[in-house]
């Protein structure tokens, strides 16, 4: 990952205003989204054009705590980056001006992620968009993130060049996780599904004297004969016997 | 079977996708689709335009937006059929006391209209997206009572499953979110109905059917397809006779509220419903009336022309 830190602040700063006055600012329909200009918000965004600091301040909303932090770990180990978060019940546009991140990471399964489509940041008399993080020249990254499940926008002009790193450890992370947790979940269930049949075949045992290749056999031909999986036919055994049981 | 992931939003206008599954409508012209229910409607655009998606129900503006390149990535979605008609409901919290009574659109805006000149700060008023029919027709209903929607209140974007949390714990003062959020928010005593947004145009447009625009050119059968099973589904949906069905199938498969969904569907006690019978083919007009809105608020710069409305529907908006 490149070091931010290592970029001259005062021209990252000038590029920042030619950026916005390039037009990037057309993105967000002017007049559309007069929200958000607490006053609070116009100080805390000043900051963000005029002085930005050489560190890069990246937003981070993500409610897995566990994820969250390994990200954390992994970027500031990397380069120095500032990572904030959003405090609890705060609305994330809220986050957004109280922290005047320069990225955004957000978690696509939030459903709060509407709120920053259009959302400008307002700073002196110049507004600053929040703009997602799209490199059309890279359909695969693109693909990659959506399909990890992060996606991440520039607030003011920041540079893609910039945040593309900062995303590709995020969508990396996300995968790994992501992984690893439907290997546990196959793991699981599989186990859940192997205690279902034992159970199923017991009762049978229990009160159709069965031997246990005879139980076994008993669930196959009704779930072959009922194209049902053989653990679907156990639970249903087990529901009915329950059932009865405690009639 | 063709393989098809239907994109879909929480919300009582994706019935048409929840029936047609339940009931084998898409089984029955050959193909396999999987609804993919989206937290947010940026997740729908995004899915389209990355390929995560082959086809959505998404919300009339934010398909125009994309095409357009108001929102990044520009993508010129195909849109080949309307979905639903009407649905939304205006909602106030307690803080805006005026009579919620008048089923008469011109009535409560100057009501709306006179409590706004007697608040000191402008009041939040969430919307579900930027680009979305509700943003719009909230703006063209306050304008037309000489509100100026940028000065006199504060538009927030808010997620329809969470407008009437926010309404009830008073972060915003009132909402435009489409079925069942306003009924879900009357019945829980977070905020009163105000208006339908039919009463502020009658019938107009609220969701579409998008294609991936690259799935479409690969699959031009199987879009057909989709429409004439959506078609079907559709005509399940505006029977009053199906709707206690319908409804607690969109509880059961959408976690929806179910009384709140019924009320908002055919023959509902809701002061506004979500028609479907009515949709069909996207009304050209329809398009140009929310061009001329998007163009009316500066969304859309003058020396960047829409496209015209009359470029057949058939292709892309």
């Amino acid at each position: 990952m490149r070091a931010a830190g290592k970029i001259d602040a005062s021209h990252e700063a000038s590029a920042a205003w030619r950026g916005l006055t390039r037009g990037r600012v057309a993105f967000a329909p002017a007049g559309a989204f007069p929200s958000i200009r607490a006053a609070r918000g116009l100080q805390v965004s000043a900051h963000v054009v005029s002085n930005r600091s050489p560190v890069l301040k990246i937003l981070l909303a993500d409610d897995d705590e566990h994820r969250a932090r390994a990200l954390v770990d992994t970027l500031t180990r990397e380069a120095p980056v500032t990572v904030v978060g959003i405090a609890p019940g705060e609305m994330l546009p809220d986050a957004v001006i109280r922290h005047a991140p320069d990225v955004v990471l957000v978690d696509m399964t939030r459903p709060d992620r509407d709120a920053l489509e259009g959302l400008r940041v307002l700073s002196r008399e110049r507004p600053h968009p929040v703009v997602l993080f799209v490199d059309e020249d890279d359909t695969s990254f693109m693909e990659e993130a959506i399909g990890a499940g992060v996606c991440s926008y520039n607030v003011g002009s920041i540079a893609n060049a910039e945040v593309k790193p900062i995303l590709r450890a995020a969508v990396a992370l996300f995968r790994q996780l992501q992984a690893t947790r439907t290997a546990l979940e196959t793991a699981e269930a599989r186990l859940r599904e192997r205690a279902l049949l034992d159970r199923a075949k017991q009762l049978l045992m229990r009160d159709r004297r069965l031997t246990e290749p005879q139980a076994h056999r008993w669930l196959q031909k009704r779930a072959m004969a009922g194209g049902q999986r053989m653990v679907d036919v156990a639970e249903a055994l087990l529901g009915q016997t329950e059932r009865k049981e405690t009639r | 079977m063709i393989p098809i992931r239907l994109g879909i939003v929480r919300l009582v206008d994706s019935a048409p996708a929840v029936v047609g599954d339940a009931e084998g409508l898409f089984a029955a012209e050959g193909l396999d689709v999987t609804l993919h229910v989206e937290p947010s409607w940026a997740n729908i655009a995004d899915k389209l335009a990355w390929s995560a998606l082959d086809a959505a129900i998404i919300v009339a503006p934010l398909a125009l937006a994309m095409s357009l390149g108001l929102r990044e990535p520009k993508r010129r979605l195909p849109v080949p059929m309307g979905i639903s008609r009407g649905g939304n409901s205006i909602v106030v919290g307690p803080a805006v006391d005026i009579d919620t009574q008048t089923t008469d659109a011109t009535q409560a805006a100057q009501a709306f209209a006179a409590w706004l000149r007697g608040q000191r700060t402008p009041p939040r008023f969430a919307v579900v997206h930027v680009f979305s029919t509700h943003n719009l027709l909230l703006r063209h209903w306050l304008a037309a009572a000489g509100v100026d929607p940028d000065r006199d209140l504060e538009i927030v974007v808010v997620p329809p499953e969470r407008v009437v949390d926010a309404l009830d714990a008073g972060r915003i003062a009132g909402f435009c979110a489409g079925a069942p959020w306003g009924e879900r928010a009357a019945e829980l005593g977070a905020g009163r109905v105000l208006l339908g947004t039919s009463s502020i145009r009658p019938d107009h447009l609220e969701k579409v059917l998008a294609l991936a625009p690259d799935w479409r050119a690969a699959n031009r059968d199987a879009a057909a397809a989709l429409c004439r099973a959506l078609a079907s589904a559709q005509a399940a949906c505006a029977r009053a006779d199906r709707a206690d069905a319908v409804a607690a199938l969109l509880a059961q498969r959408l976690d929806l509220p179910v009384a709140a969904a019924r009320r908002a569907l055919p023959g509902g006690a809701a002061r506004e419903h979500v028609r479907f019978a009515a949709a069909g083919p996207v009304p050209q007009d329809e398009i140009a009336w929310l061009l001329g809105e998007m163009r009316r608020w500066s969304w859309i710069r003058d020396h960047e022309p829409p496209p015209d409305p009359a470029t057949p529907v058939e292709d892309t908006f």
